[in-house]
């Protein structure tokens, strides 16, 4: 006997969530951008599709967020925080690439000192992961030694039942029981069949992978240059990335008033490492390619003990010269043979 | 939050607010600060935390932030000192500020030089042009405790002689018996009056030839001197272990997280600036 969400009853955990306090945030399609964002309704929800095009990321660093506005005067300096708002909130329908990607990222925005935007979203928000039974040829979770039913990430991993009448709960933290005991007696406890989880063939050898990487002789490679070389340095890649991190500041205003922003950035532009004398330490585009390479499957792996990546795809998916990660590390799994 | 590792700070990217105290020009378009912090628990922070060889991150809303090293040492902790050249959006704005004005500061941030290490030994300061001021961290750090250390001497050069910062200190310098001062311009960067010598700084520095022998050097300059230097530290019988350097990288967050500073897998802000000579050669060149 295992407890059962009923997908009819979805509406009903909607109304109970949202008299509890809960914000409830879905894979929903708006502006024409499949995307996760706020839903009032379950019918909004769009749970049909492989993943979203954007990523969980979005929810927990904004593309631009304002950190604080300040105001000067003769003698002050006035500031004003502006912290997250401080509600909590369930993502329901989350992938687990993406919920895999928010675990990956908490040591980095972590390690001795935390960001306090990105923890104060993180403790505030439960996810609720539903496994995938189908994928596309750019999914590749499997190929990172993630699933399409990982928990890594997730407060609650529902697997969907083959009757597609709704899905096996796991409850997998405390803050997903929490969240879970609103709806109780919304839930079911029967025998359930699951459904056959999305079939996700292996790409390329991780670890022979990062076994080249790590050979300092392969830093110098002519493989880079190659590799990259339809690279338009677009950032899209870094943009869709659910583990992408980087960031700049930006202050708007005059010397008065203003606010000071985080911004996403990306690796991809020149811009990015150019010293102000104008020297830069990646100057090509094939350097900042290795960079991301690099980052993801050998520097961050080496601090953390993960992979900055969760397979999700979307870098191969979206480019719009078709590089990408999987092709990078196909071919370097085929040179390491 | 209120652990130390925090800065004492609930938001890391909250900057302190400081008062420029005092301003010097120090050579074109070269100008240092004296800030002081405007809030006490700000200073305490700073005074358990900052050691030599340690950054911050120097701004004024409007503009942005900038890193330089904090020039003042350890030793002297009621006032922060930082030294820039005028080339950008931001060092244009400190520039312009005036004495009373109010700038933001990060920081401390990064790692120092273990200065502990270096007592009972000789120590050999080298330094070119912008590169003296994280250098003379490290050289009044010493000279507040001289009697902890060997001989020191120190070789620092610039394009011109109006290029050289800190000249009333290299004065100073000069005027002490315990300390060897080799000043240098690059040719053609002399005046009619320079007293001192002529020539690159790794040339020079294999004519003054400082022993080896139970020294450390600190080296600091733009990258092609160090290059160059390294080799003449090399013929000098210098160990790379014993050499040692800061590197630059632009950066924005100065705490490990906005992704760009790293050399190979060494993230500057977090596990420099300071570097042996041996550390950096282990690292992937191309990415310097």
């Amino acid at each position: 006997m295992t407890k059962i969400l009923l997908r009819d009853k979805l509406d009903d955990c909607l109304t109970r969530w949202h008299a509890a306090g809960f914000d409830v945030v879905g894979p929903v399609r708006k502006n024409n951008i499949s995307q996760y964002a706020t839903v009032k309704k379950a019918g909004e929800l769009d749970l049909g599709i492989i993943l979203p095009d954007r990523t969980l990321k979005d929810l927990f660093f904004p593309q631009t967020e304002p950190m604080f506005s300040y105001r000067i005067s003769k003698q002050k300096i006035d500031t004003e925080e502006y912290l997250p708002p401080g509600r909590q909130r369930i993502i329901f329908g989350a992938r687990a690439c993406d919920a895999s990607a928010m675990a990956i990222d908490d040591p980095l925005f972590g390690w001795d000192y935390q960001d306090t935007y990105w923890f104060k979203r993180r403790n505030e928000t439960v996810i609720v992961t539903i496994a995938c039974t189908a994928a596309d040829e750019f999914c590749m979770c499997t190929s990172l030694k993630l699933a399409p039913d990982s928990t890594q990430g997730s407060d609650i991993l529902l697997r969907p039942l083959g009757d597609n009448r709704g899905w096996q709960v796991e409850e997998l933290t405390d803050r997903g029981r929490e969240a879970f005991s609103r709806i109780e007696a919304l839930l079911e406890e029967s025998p359930a069949q699951t459904a056959a989880l999305a079939d996700v063939p292996i790409k390329f050898d991780l670890d022979l992978c990062r076994e080249w990487l790590q050979n300092p002789e392969n830093f110098e490679s002519h493989f880079w240059k190659e590799i990259s070389m339809r690279c338009i340095g677009c950032g899209t890649c870094t943009f869709l990335c659910p583990t992408c991190h980087c960031f700049d500041f930006q202050d708007e205003g005059d010397t008065y008033t203003g606010i000071r922003r985080k911004n996403w950035d990306s690796c991809s532009f020149a811009l990015f490492t150019m010293h102000t004398s104008g020297r830069n330490p990646r100057s090509t585009q094939s350097a900042r390619w290795r960079q991301r390479i690099m980052h993801k499957f050998n520097y961050f792996p080496g601090k953390f003990n993960l992979n900055s990546c969760s397979g999700c795809g979307r870098c191969t998916r979206e480019c719009p010269v078709d590089m990408g990660i999987i092709e990078t590390l196909q071919e370097i799994t085929k040179l390491s043979q | 939050m209120t652990d130390n590792t925090q800065n004492g700070r609930q938001n890391i990217y909250k900057p302190a607010i400081m008062k420029i105290v005092a301003k010097r020009d120090e050579a074109p378009g070269v100008k240092t600060l004296r800030l002081e912090f405007q809030n006490p628990a700000d200073h305490e922070q700073f005074k358990q935390r900052y050691r030599t060889g340690m950054f911050g991150l120097y701004g004024i809303y409007g503009e942005g932030e900038s890193t330089f090293c904090v020039a003042s040492p350890e030793t002297r902790n009621e006032y922060i000192e930082c030294t820039f050249r005028q080339s950008g959006r931001v060092t244009a704005a400190l520039a312009s500020a005036e004495i009373g004005d109010l700038v933001t500061y990060r920081g401390p941030y990064g790692n120092r030089f273990p200065i502990e290490d270096f007592y009972g030994k000789n120590l050999l300061f080298i330094a070119g042009g912008i590169a003296l001021p994280p250098t003379r961290s490290v050289i009044w750090s010493c000279l507040d405790q001289r009697d902890k250390f060997g001989k020191i001497t120190i070789v620092y050069g610039a394009r011109t002689v109006a290029d050289l910062v800190y000249k009333h200190e290299l004065e100073e310098w000069q005027n002490r018996s315990d300390i060897e001062l080799v000043l240098t311009v690059d040719p053609g960067g002399e005046s009619p009056d320079w007293q001192h010598r002529i020539g690159f700084v790794p040339s020079i520095l294999e004519q003054a030839a400082p022993s080896a022998e139970n020294c450390i050097a600190v080296l600091c300059g733009p990258p092609i001197m160090i290059k160059f230097t390294l080799i003449s530290l090399g013929k000098l019988g210098f160990n790379e272990e014993n050499v040692y350097t800061t590197l630059e990288n632009r950066m924005k967050c100065g705490v490990g997280k906005c992704g760009r500073c790293n050399v190979g897998s060494v993230y500057i802000c977090k596990e420099g600036p300071v570097f042996t000579a041996a550390e950096v050669s282990r690292m992937p060149a191309g990415d310097l």
